[in-house]
């Protein structure tokens, strides 16, 4: 047991000292790197340069940690439809819940920017037909508005995640509603694309779309596993990313809106419950019964779960 | 097929068939064209993400596609055109067409010519219908047509660029604000998004820049 709690501990060390120092980093970068008053980037800037650098770091870090933990070998004849079972674990469906309840938090903040910049498109289009000359809005707010459908499908594919986990033996295969929130990225991803299309300004929004890119790519890996297509190292991977890049895209969100900031708060704490649950799982991996298996630890509680079923 | 199927095969051996579960249980008694059929679903879901993911990370670092507005770029580029920009490593240099941001003028992103560099100096003369750069008359087959004096005065028509500064006009001079323009002005060179490699659509238009 003390090496599961071991394996757990190191992952979210890992992670958490990534996401406080990418943070930290990116606040820095904040108040050093960006010349006023248009906010161009100062090319070479240290902070700038140290922030690459510690990314750079932390994504190798955690894939030597991917890597050195677990054996391939072992992957095969595994029972990876019961990796996110824990009988008593509260804290991974309590993440995964409150996760669902952060994105659900983001809808009305993008519903309301939304509604207002169709507006706006709207009466512009208006007073051009009347022969006023005015300039249409670039954005008529449609993007907003799906990116807020978007967060009410998340939050129903995370809620969707916590009930799983706390219904242990009912189901408890990280559950292919995982892949509504990789969905949902895909439309965030283009409205924070589209809403700094016209900026030169790589460092304002390069961070947020690499926090958003890799949530994308960690719920669709989590979804996997319901799937049968189980990458459990480069899921962990994932979600250890998924987790930095989104403290590090928070630390700057926090001045442009509630909406980024709920939704990169889900997705961290959705990161989290990865990172939680699956090391552990990793760790005394379920086996089908055709096989033997090497290791005897955790295998009863496994077999008293799968007879729930 | 996946290995959960074949997983599945064994468990059948190592116990007795189930009722059907919830949809793609692996354990025992499991038809296989729902867990073949769920799989399927993933893995097309997972290109569209990952394909999604890669575009814009590519329209990001590597080159965009951008709507040309207004006819400041006539007769080279035309309302409503689609040009590809390239902006990985781009270092601007006179002649190119470029798409730039400068927000003391609007936060949408304009299309102007690059006429001079930092360093360079830069003459426009509209009695004479001619734009020198260091003393040297440009050639312009490019331009729309003759310049007029725009309606709010000659604006900036003599200054030496400073160096890391780009001075930029529209090929339609007398509907383009550009450097002349005083909320424009020189540009800084990191607020160029990149370069008009061509124009993509529509198919008729279609050309190198």
């Amino acid at each position: 047991m003390k090496d599961n709690i071991s394996e757990r501990t190191r992952w979210l060390v890992c992670a958490g000292a990534g996401a406080l120092a990418a943070a930290a980093l990116r606040r820095w970068q904040l108040a050093s790197a960006f010349e006023p008053p248009l906010g161009l980037s100062v090319p070479g800037a240290q902070a700038s340069v140290i922030l690459v650098c510690v990314l750079l770091m932390a994504a190798a870090g955690l894939a030597i940690l991917a890597l050195s933990g677990y054996s391939r070998a072992e992957e095969e004849h595994c029972r990876w439809d019961l990796a996110f079972l824990g009988t008593g674990d509260w804290a991974y469906p309590v993440l995964e819940v409150l996760a669902a309840f952060l994105a659900l938090a983001a809808a009305p903040p993008l519903l309301k920017m939304g509604w207002g910049q169709w507006q706006d498109y709207q009466e512009a289009r208006a007073r051009l037909a009347q022969g006023i000359d005015v300039q249409l809005p670039s954005n008529n707010g449609m993007l907003a508005l799906a990116t807020a459908a978007g967060a009410l499908v998340c939050f129903l594919g995370l809620l969707q995640l916590g009930r799983d986990g706390l219904r242990p033996g009912k189901r408890g295969r990280g559950g292919f509603s995982a892949a509504l929130p990789g969905v949902a990225g895909c439309v965030w991803l283009m409205e924070s694309f589209r809403a700094h299309a016209a900026n030169p300004v790589l460092w304002d929004y390069a961070p947020l779309l690499l926090a958003i890119v890799c949530g994308m790519l960690f719920y669709m890996d989590f979804a996997g596993i319901s799937a049968g297509v189980c990458r459990p190292r480069r899921l962990l991977w994932m979600a250890g990313m998924t987790f930095i890049l989104s403290a590090a895209a928070l630390a700057s969100a926090v001045g442009n809106g509630w909406a980024d900031v709920l939704l990169l708060l889900s997705q961290m704490l959705g990161a989290a419950g990865v990172l939680w649950r699956l090391p552990p799982s990793l760790e005394s991996l379920p086996r089908t019964k055709a096989r033997p298996h090497p290791r005897t630890l955790g295998e009863e509680s496994i077999q008293e779960e799968t007879t729930h079923e | 097929m996946g290995h959960w199927e074949s997983e599945a095969e064994r468990n059948s051996q190592a116990r007795p068939a189930q009722p059907a579960q919830e949809g793609g249980e692996p354990s025992g008694g499991k038809p296989r064209r729902e867990t073949s059929g769920g799989r399927e679903l993933y893995m097309n879901v997972r290109v569209l993400v990952s394909m999604m993911a890669v575009f814009v990370m590519m329209f990001t670092f590597v080159a965009r596609i951008i709507v040309v507005s207004g006819p400041s770029m006539e007769n080279t580029l035309w309302g409503g055109d689609l040009i590809l920009v390239w902006g990985l490593g781009y270092t601007p240099k006179q002649g190119d067409v470029v798409v730039l941001t400068q927000e003391s003028y609007q936060e949408d992103s304009i299309v102007k010519r690059v006429i001079a560099t930092g360093g360079q100096r830069v003459d426009i003369d509209y009695g004479a219908n001619a734009v020198r750069v260091d003393g040297e008359l440009l050639e312009e087959d490019y331009i729309k047509e003759q310049m007029f004096v725009p309606g709010y005065g000659e604006g900036i028509n003599h200054v030496t660029v400073p160096e890391g500064c780009l001075f930029v006009m529209g090929d339609n001079r007398n509907e383009s604000a550009d450097s002349r323009y005083p909320d424009i002005g020189i540009v800084d060179t990191r607020c160029v998004i990149g370069r008009g490699v061509a124009v993509m659509f529509p198919f008729e238009h279609w050309k190198r820049l």
